[in-house]
């Protein structure tokens, strides 16, 4: 039995989180720590330097700084702006016109880049003010915005569901990508009538629509944007090339776009790569060591364990998958998403996939989870992000942001508990 | 000292993930371009993701930009919040110096030994791994030269 084990990691961790020590360190003490106790020291210290090479050691997970990288120059703004535009002309007269074009953008946006903290920024950055200007209140378009903006981690493609990919043992990321469409989407829509609901309540100004002639010349300027979605999810669906090959090519087809469009100059471009390099990092050390802790829980047989306790308390599949989303959701709220996905993966995969749950189903389920977990504090990066976007505190946004996390809890019981809602299309395209 | 190193470090980022870039679109290209795969492309990548999120993750060390919670130290004042910023600079040290340094160390060391080379490049892997320990140190310097003690 390795109890003790289990409590020193358990311990030793939200410890060492607690007092502010960054999390990627965390996460190598206490797995150091937890090791210590059943093998001596320098072998401890040399394996957990092992895991940490071999994790980071994976061609798939190559595409992270490539798709980083391609959000950072779509963050220049052009290729935002046009996304805000064409959106506007296509949901801007509704009710609450501004937070549909917010969470159509936002969408739109993750479809292309992949990166939730990139869609906050940039398409807060312009929706706030407009926002404001039309007398929404600033804490509602900042919750629209920061809900919306975690679409993009499960409309592909999605950095997160590469790791996700990499923490399962190989599941196809091509499959993975596929199955968050429908989920996402749907996240959207669950946002938009929350947002519709409160504009219609507060007699928010209804935009106007534009006359079909403009609505075609916002789509004509969107459409270089939007056919990048079509290459890379295109490529990889077809088969013409793998996740980081696409996330390679985005990066050229950024680059050029935003060379046309005159955003970014030569000159801006180091500053551009060592930002894309800091945000890499910060989660390949994250990942490094969590395949360390992932290690350790093995080495103590950990996964097995749970997933025994879990299947001798309840038989219930339904249960069992409440009780698996509901400790997913409390790991969020604490976890930043890289660590949780790579750390969570074994141990509940096995349990579900027991019960028959499709892996791929299971990987947009967990994803959809941890993305609540982002716009809560205190560890909510996007929620930084979109606070500091808005210039707003974090206390004021949080009350408009509960009937939207209501709304997104709304869609994640359904995305569990009907399979099809992830597994359909895939199908179609045959995985 | 400390502004040459940020320099030295920086610059080597760029141009590593510069490389990054133009040798996975060479990979493509290669292959469906000029109708051979390109052998060394896969391997090369890895490697430089090794070396990039390493010294990266140094670098981002060094701009304080490692993600944490940070409510606890926010709260703290005089005394105590100093007592809580040593605590924690001294986690990270030990850290860094345990897993990175002396574990990165032992395990180039016994790569090297074994002869270990990497199944295209036919590089000593042990060479690759050399940036656990190397990046583990620049996080100690980092670490050590930006505690400020604080005035109470």
């Amino acid at each position: 039995m390795s109890l003790t084990e289990i409590l020193i990691l358990v311990l030793s961790f939200v410890v060492l989180l607690g007092i502010g020590l960054p999390i990627a360190y965390c996460i190598g003490l206490s797995s150091l720590l937890t090791l210590v106790v059943s093998m001596p020291s320098l072998t401890a210290f040399t394996t957990l330097a092992q895991r940490m090479a071999t994790g980071l050691d994976s061609f798939a997970l190559l595409a992270i700084p490539f798709f980083v990288l391609s959000g950072q120059l779509m963050n220049s703004g052009g290729i935002a702006r046009r996304l805000v535009d064409f959106a506007k002309a296509i949901v801007g007269g509704l009710p609450g016109g501004l937070a549909f074009v917010n969470i159509v953008a936002s969408m739109l946006f993750g479809a292309i880049s992949g990166s939730a903290a990139a869609a906050a920024s940039a398409i807060g950055g312009f929706m706030g003010p407009r926002m404001e200007k039309e007398g929404y209140e600033k804490s509602f378009g900042a919750a629209v915005n920061i809900t919306s903006a975690t679409t993009g981690l499960v409309i592909p493609p999605s950095n997160i569901l590469i790791v996700f990919s990499l923490a399962s043992g190989g599941v196809s990321i091509a499959a993975l990508f596929i199955a968050g469409y429908v989920p996402g989407i749907l996240m959207g829509l669950a946002l938009m009538m929350v947002s519709m609901t409160i504009a219609i309540r507060r007699k928010y100004k209804r935009g106007s629509w534009e006359s079909i002639g403009e609505t075609f010349r916002k789509f004509w300027a969107a459409f270089p944007s939007l056919l990048l979605l079509v290459i890379v999810i295109g490529g990889i669906v077809a088969g013409i090339f793998t996740a980081t090959e696409a996330s390679a090519i985005a990066v050229l087809y950024t680059l050029v776009l935003a060379f046309i469009y005159k955003e970014v100059k030569v000159a801006d471009l180091p500053k551009i790569l060592l930002n894309t390099v800091s945000t890499t990092s910060i989660v390949m050390l994250l990942i490094g060591t969590s395949m360390g802790m992932s290690w350790v829980m093995s080495y103590e047989n950990i996964p097995q364990e749970v997933s025994q306790s879990l299947i001798t308390l309840t038989d219930n599949p339904i249960v069992i998958l409440l009780i698996i989303n509901l400790i997913l959701l409390f790991v969020g709220i604490f976890m930043d998403m890289t660590p949780a996905v790579l750390i969570f993966t074994p141990i509940f995969l096995p349990v579900v996939t027991k019960l028959g749950m499709d892996p791929v189903h299971f990987g947009i389920v967990m994803v959809m989870n941890l993305c609540i977990g982002l716009c809560t504090p205190p560890v909510g990066s996007v929620l930084f992000i979109g606070c500091g976007v808005a210039k707003i505190s974090i206390e004021k946004v949080l009350k408009p942001l509960i009937p939207m996390f209501i709304a997104l809890l709304v869609v994640l019981m359904l995305v569990t508990y009907i399979p099809e809602l992830s597994l359909w299309l895939p199908g179609v395209f045959g995985f | 000292m400390r502004n040459s190193i940020d320099k030295v470090l920086s610059w080597g980022l760029v141009v590593l993930m510069s490389v990054m870039v133009i040798n996975v679109l060479w990979q493509v290209a290669s292959r469906y371009l000029l109708g051979s795969p390109s052998l060394f492309t896969d391997e090369l990548a890895s490697f430089l993701l090794i070396w990039v999120g390493l010294f990266g993750a140094a670098y981002a060390a060094g701009q304080k930009a490692h993600l944490a919670i940070d409510i606890l130290p926010n709260k703290l004042t005089g005394r105590k919040k100093h007592i809580l910023n040593v605590t924690i600079s001294v986690l990270s040290v030990l850290f860094a110096l345990t897993v990175m340094v002396i574990g990165g160390m032992r395990l180039v060391y016994l790569t090297l030994s074994l002869e270990q080379l990497s199944a295209t490049l036919r590089v000593p892997l042990g060479y690759v791994y050399l940036a656990i320990p190397l990046s583990g140190l620049l996080i100690i310097y980092y670490t050590i030269v930006d505690f400020k003690p604080q005035e109470k």
